[in-house]
């Protein structure tokens, strides 16, 4: 893989768009498992994001 | 020193919401329900459990887990781990009472580092030295080590868009290797909440003061990898080892400490010059391979794969070549899981629906926990076995003085005898008990402590146990 940064994110090698042959099943499996996993993430996120985020405040520890 | 203790005191992140993610409890409340329990059990909200590690309530509503004194790196990783799910537990126990008594709130701990408003709390890790000798050099040369670590150790993270200390907005969030470094003001210093420091230098050795210090690291990430958390104790040992050999060391004091530690949390290519104090620049990854190769001097047969390791996360910042960071280093697997996530919803990285998925990344409730769903599709590593870790929340490593205050804390629990215990001191809290003290971290036996559990297993006050004698 080569350098990735996540400020600019390019097209990722590790998901491809998935029908090119030449990079065989393991490929379109791995983009696929992103998928599932990019699926499985959104469910535990829900909808209330802000303003579970603005709820967590506390004061400092150390 | 061959052999070392350490020990990791880590600070959860406590809020207690409505389904609509709202504010249900004020911190101070769920604390409150969150120790109902123990305070239960040990009529106080600082205790010690059965594994040897202190449970407690710390300043601003803050739960806290102290491990137990280990000499064994993995261990303490199982310990850490064991903390965890004990709070876990806690957590799910609060949360159905909660539920029972019809209340639409839930307690949710993040084993992270900062809240919302980046009020900023601990990972502070300790390691015992020897008070001879090194340590007024220590902090010298162990800095530029620990600033530049989270290259490798850091829990990522994004910062931004904020304004710097001269007003200024400081750009669009990014991603940064620690958020950690933001917080820090000074290297070294006695203070840990108004200015903290990278080191801290209050003297409590909780061992024998003539003999020991206790170094004391508070610029730390709570990891939740446990290669990262491993790495981070592995190679800061290994690093104390080569400045006690006392041979020469090379002079690589920072111009600017805390400027410095800023500078590398946002270079995610290491590579960025570092101003020296003597003149001439250095970098992060230079200081570390500098690091790195002299361990290698001082390195014993069964710590190969730590140098392994953090040469692998070395070159995943060198080369730019993420494929074993992102699956193993904490900060690497979050700068692939916040990239694919920001990518798939067409947002910024400062989105809140990213810092909602950082907390759940932090979160240690399973059912909640982003870092558990990676790990169980192999994209987070799982190095310890489930017996190790579940075996950790109730037996104390075996090597080191947390073996005997297991014991006694474990009989004493089981013979339902009123005790009270601290690092150094075990005392039943009867009139005339007299207090057994073990200044010695590496005690694993002692006759005192044999004594004391004898009298324990006679006053037995359960009436049920098989060990109490007869009258």
């Amino acid at each position: 893989m080569s350098q990735q940064s996540i400020n600019a994110p390019g097209p990722g090698e590790d998901e491809p768009v998935g029908e090119d042959a030449a990079t065989g099943g393991q490929t379109f499996a791995s983009a696929q498992a992103a998928d599932d996993l990019l699926d499985e993430i959104d469910e535990v996120l829900e909808s209330n994001a802000e303003s579970f985020v603005r709820s967590f405040v506390q004061k400092g520890g150390q | 020193m061959r052999r070392r203790v350490g020990g990791l005191e880590t600070e959860y992140g406590l809020v207690c919401v409505r389904s609509d993610g709202t504010r249900a409890l004020e911190p101070e409340q769920a604390a409150r329900e969150l120790f109902r329990p123990v305070v239960a059990m040990g009529r106080s909200s600082n205790v010690f459990l059965r594994n040897a590690a202190r449970l407690y309530l710390d300043v601003g509503s803050h739960p806290e887990y102290a491990s137990a004194e280990c000499d064994d790196w993995w261990d303490l990783v199982a310990q850490d781990r064991a903390g965890d799910r004990i709070f876990a537990d806690l957590a799910a126990q609060a949360n159905r009472r909660l539920a029972e008594d019809g209340q639409d709130a839930r307690i949710h701990l993040f084993k992270n580092n900062v809240d919302s408003e980046g009020n900023a709390f601990g990972s502070h890790e300790n390691y015992l030295v020897d008070r001879r000798g090194q340590f007024t050099r220590l902090p010298q040369y162990l800095l530029p080590f620990l600033i530049t670590r989270q290259i490798v150790t850091g829990a990522g993270g994004v910062v931004g868009p904020r304004q710097g200390e001269d007003g200024r907005a400081e750009g669009p969030g990014r991603f940064v290797f620690s958020r950690r470094s933001d917080h820090m003001w000074e290297a070294v210093s006695s203070a840990t909440t108004r200015t903290r420091p990278i080191i801290n230098t209050r003297d409590e050795p909780h061992g024998d003061p003539s003999r020991y210090r206790r170094l004391h690291v508070i610029v730390g990430d709570s990891t939740l990898s446990e290669v990262s958390t491993h790495l981070r104790f592995a190679t800061t040992d290994l690093v104390l080892r080569v400045i006690e050999s006392g041979r020469t060391l090379p002079e690589l004091t920072l111009h600017d400490d805390i400027a410095a530690i800023r500078a590398v949390a946002r270079d995610l290519s290491g590579s960025d010059p570092l101003p020296l104090s003597a003149g001439g620049t250095t970098t992060a990854l230079e200081i570390q391979q500098r690091w790195h190769e002299l361990a290698t001097t001082v390195a014993e047969e069964h710590e190969h794969e730590v140098l392994e390791s953090w040469q692998k996360a070395l070159d995943a910042v060198r080369t730019g070549d993420r494929s074993w960071a992102a699956t193993h280093l904490d900060w690497a697997i979050k700068e692939r899981l916040f990239s694919q996530v920001v990518q798939r919803h067409g947002i910024g990285l400062d989105d809140p629906a990213v810092q909602r998925l950082e907390l759940a990344y932090h979160d240690i409730d399973p059912a909640h926990s982003i870092f558990q769903t990676l790990q169980r599709r192999g994209l987070a590593p799982q190095v310890l076995t489930e017996e190790r870790i579940e075996a950790a929340r109730t037996v104390a490593p075996a090597t080191t003085r947390a073996h005997l205050r297991g014991q006694v804390v474990t009989a004493a629990q089981e013979h339902g005898v009123d005790h009270v215990v601290d690092w150094t001191t075990l005392r039943l809290t009867r009139p005339g008990a007299m207090p057994v003290q073990v200044l010695d971290p590496f005690a694993t036996s002692l006759p005192e402590v044999d004594s004391l559990l004898a009298e324990i297993r006679a006053i037995d006050v359960t009436g049920t146990s098989e060990a109490a004698p007869p009258a």
